[in-house]
């Protein structure tokens, strides 16, 4: 608890200040006062399984909310941010979100990164009306009032990426994924486009969370000989695929593999050799060259050192923090509360590095896809860029239902 | 003995007036602090159920979080279907278009109250059977268990379309039963928890200190002389799995009314060995205070992670190899050692020792 107004105090006070004990008490006893500072949830995992990236989330947030304090707040009010680390464990996920809006009363969280997670918060946040602010590109068909959803939806994703494959490779996918429900939505999704642009699926596989023996999927690609490698393979294990696959020799100009999951993280994790020549679909990639994301670049490499990398997610956790301080700025400051904040975000247009992205009637965000291909040097090479901003279509594989902002219409 | 089961039954009163009356006192009666304490009160059950097979008859259960999973479940898919009308959503996301008939009966709270204890107690029960009718002891339980642990967590991650999968069951009713709506948060519903747990822990109690305890104890402490004595140490050992088990599931059941969702990390190996942690750090020879260091833990868990964002994995990590180091029987060894001492010097009376107790449980009741 101490430690926690300590950490608000920060920004304020110094860290000189910092161990005192008027400092505590001058902090405290500004939440208390009507200029009080609004305490924000930061809910990554620094630890455990998934806490590679999520680290890279949490940091990439916890920057925006600095260089928020540090240009002078918001009406003049400090963000006070609260972290809580839930250690990659659903369980702990929900405890924590519990602890930062019921007790810690955050007006709003940001985190997460896999569907399990999210979906641990879920409960609490609808059931306190409160906001969570979800950076992750994922599956789609959900429809929360409760939740600003930062990442692409399939339709975001695959719209372009697919015929531009189909056209540039051949018709023929080999579609290999986690054993779990992302994979599966975008195959659903991927598997409509196929119908209508005449390509088709010669086999479709997945492999439990974590794995990372991928020689006998290798031999069935051997086998099959497939145009295109329709990857939504996740963290560790598509790490351990793009090594093999290159190992294997198998010829990214013949056979590309073609991701929707692969970023700078996980390319560093690969190496660029083995990562080179494959094709990844994001609406952010490091090199994009808007002032924006040469700033956000600049900024996260000075502050976490000169070999991090930041990618299509941790992009989505930086410029939500920025919507949400947009959003805050047109609350009136004597009734902050999750859903004016959310009413306030609808329409929010901002300059993320991506572009200039809008918050949809139904939280999702309007973005701009990229199709990358990867360079040895660890760099996506922007081949196609999308002409114009994607609306997010969360329920685009299921003809009649619509999220809209008064949730899901079913026609 | 029967001072030993006086002790006990002292130490059960105070538990639960305490739980009753002390915790929501210094919680200030606030619905998240209490919840926060339910939570661990339907983790101090596991802790219990564990103590029964690995405290009192020896029998290391590393697949202990399976059968709490499976109560968690049993009572999920019951508030899933609450929560649905027709198909519940995840079911369709996987192209199933029609209701597995192993859900149907979860309609009915009835059945899935009886079910979230049964199931467990018959898949412990037969698992109990094929192992300890063929003799398998020592450590070899733990290995096999554990196995069951990591195949039927496999399983259920890998049936998405009838389990949730990876993201487990979300999205739940609240249970009501007789019309009262179980609203995590009320005072009500602690006093739920903490009923269940006085009750569960007044079983157990009764267990260790019945005959049919005295004969796990033996078992424990000897299972060939046991067995010469004339009982029949496959069946003793079966039923405590049985019971373990179906205590087990109950706090599954619970745990899933408090945290609102199930999730196949509930029947995770770091959980179930977590479980084994718990229950070393209270003290494995006694049920209740099995459940003291559950509760102890996960309180330290919470307000270490407050206070140390980072880092509070590693201070956790340090406590326990010291507990395991220098408190090989937990806190309740600490306080059976601490008695024993005053009495010594209290009574000068040498020669009246413990019962006989294993530090290293893996290699008791090794049987040739």
């Amino acid at each position: 608890m101490k430690r926690r107004d300590f950490l608000g105090g920060m920004g304020a006070v110094g860290t000189a200040g910092m161990l005192s004990t008027p400092a505590l008490l001058a902090s405290s006893g500004r939440a208390l006062a009507q200029g009080a500072d609004i305490p924000v949830g930061l809910l990554f995992s620094l630890t455990g399984a998934v806490a590679v990236v999520e680290s890279t989330l949490h940091d990439a947030a916890l920057m925006a909310i600095e260089e928020i304090n540090a240009s002078g707040g918001i009406h003049g009010r400090q963000l006070r941010p609260i972290i809580e680390d839930p250690a990659s464990d659903p369980a702990t996920y929900a405890n924590r979100a519990r602890r930062l809006m019921i007790r810690d009363k955050c007006v709003s969280v940001f985190g997460s990164y896999t569907s399990a997670s999210r979906q641990a918060v879920l409960p609490v946040t609808e059931q306190r009306n409160n906001l969570y602010w979800y950076p992750t590109l994922y599956e789609g068909r959900e429809c929360s009032r409760n939740v600003m959803y930062g990442g692409a939806v399939p339709n975001q994703q695959q719209d372009d990426l697919i015929p531009w494959a189909i056209e540039n490779f051949g018709p023929r996918f080999f579609m290999i994924g986690n054993n779990y429900v992302y994979p599966k939505e975008e195959n659903n999704y991927c598997k409509t486009l196929l119908a209508k642009y005449g390509g088709e699926v010669v086999n479709e596989e997945y492999v439990p969370l974590g794995h990372s023996d991928f020689s006998s999927v290798i031999n069935r690609i051997r086998a099959e000989k497939p145009d295109v490698i329709f990857a939504t393979v996740v963290g560790d294990s598509d790490v351990a695929f793009a090594r093999q696959y290159h190992a294997a020799e198998l010829d990214p100009s013949q056979m590309p593999v073609v991701s929707l999951t692969r970023s700078e993280v996980e390319v560093k994790a690969i190496g660029g050799e083995a990562a080179a020549g494959h094709f990844s679909s994001a609406p952010y990639f490091m090199g994009h060259g808007t002032p924006e994301n040469e700033k956000f670049v600049e900024a996260y490499k000075s502050r976490y050192g000169g070999d991090q990398v930041t990618h299509f997610v941790s992009e989505a956790a930086y410029f939500q923090v920025y919507q949400f301080k947009a959003a805050l700025e047109k609350v009136d400051p004597a009734n902050i509360t999750p859903q004016t904040i959310r009413d306030a975000a609808v329409g929010l247009t901002l300059n993320a590095p991506q572009g200039e992205v809008l918050i949809d009637e139904n939280l999702h965000t309007h973005l701009w896809p990229k199709i990358g291909q990867w360079k040895t040097d660890g760099q996506a090479e922007v081949l196609v860029e999308s002409k114009e901003r994607i609306a997010p279509r969360p329920y685009a594989a299921y003809e009649g239902q619509t999220c809209t902002g008064e949730g899901l219409v079913k026609a | 003995m029967s001072s030993k089961f006086q002790f006990e039954l002292v130490a059960l009163v105070i538990f639960a007036v305490v739980i009753a009356f002390g915790v929501p006192a210094v919680m200030n009666y606030d619905g998240f602090e209490l919840n926060t304490f339910a939570r661990y009160l339907a983790l101090a059950i596991v802790s219990m159920a564990l103590a029964l097979s690995w405290g009192v008859t020896g029998l290391l259960n590393l697949g202990q979080a399976a059968t709490f999973g499976m109560g968690s479940y049993a009572m999920a898919m019951h508030l899933k279907l609450r929560a649905s009308s027709g198909l519940p959503d995840f079911m369709s996301w996987n192209n199933v278009s029609e209701l597995p008939l192993f859900w149907v009966p979860f309609n009915s709270l009835a059945f899935t109250l009886l079910a979230g204890l049964l199931i467990p107690a018959f898949i412990g029960g037969l698992i109990g059977i094929f192992m300890f009718r063929a003799r398998i002891a020592g450590v070899f339980v733990a290995i096999i268990t554990l196995a069951f642990l990591v195949a039927f967590q496999l399983l259920v991650i890998n049936q998405q379309g009838l389990t949730g999968g990876q993201n487990g069951l979300t999205g739940l009713a609240q249970m009501t039963l007789f019309g009262w709506a179980f609203d995590p948060y009320s005072m009500g519903f602690y006093y739920l928890v903490a009923g269940c747990v006085t009750v569960a822990l007044a079983i157990g109690v009764y267990l260790t200190h019945s005959k049919f305890g005295l004969v796990l104890r033996a078992i424990r402490e000897d299972a060939d002389r046991t067995r010469f004595f004339g009982y029949n140490v496959a069946n003793y050992k079966t039923l405590v799995f049985c019971i373990s088990a179906a205590l087990a599931g109950w706090a599954g059941m619970l745990y899933t009314l408090v945290l609102e969702f199930a999730s196949p990390t509930y029947m995770g190996v770091s959980f179930s060995l977590a479980i084994v942690i718990w229950c070393a750090v209270g003290g494995r020879e006694s049920v209740i205070a099995a459940a003291f260091g559950a509760i102890v833990v996960n309180m330290l868990e919470g307000r270490l992670s407050d206070i140390f964002v980072e880092g509070w994995h590693l201070i956790l990590g340090v406590i326990f190899v010291l507990v395991v180091m220098f408190m090989p029987r937990g806190i309740f060894g600490l306080l059976v050692e601490g008695a024993q001492k005053l009495r010594t010097v209290g009574r000068a009376r040498p020669g009246h020792a413990v019962e006989p107790l294993s530090t290293t449980p893996l290699e008791t009741n090794q049987e040739r």
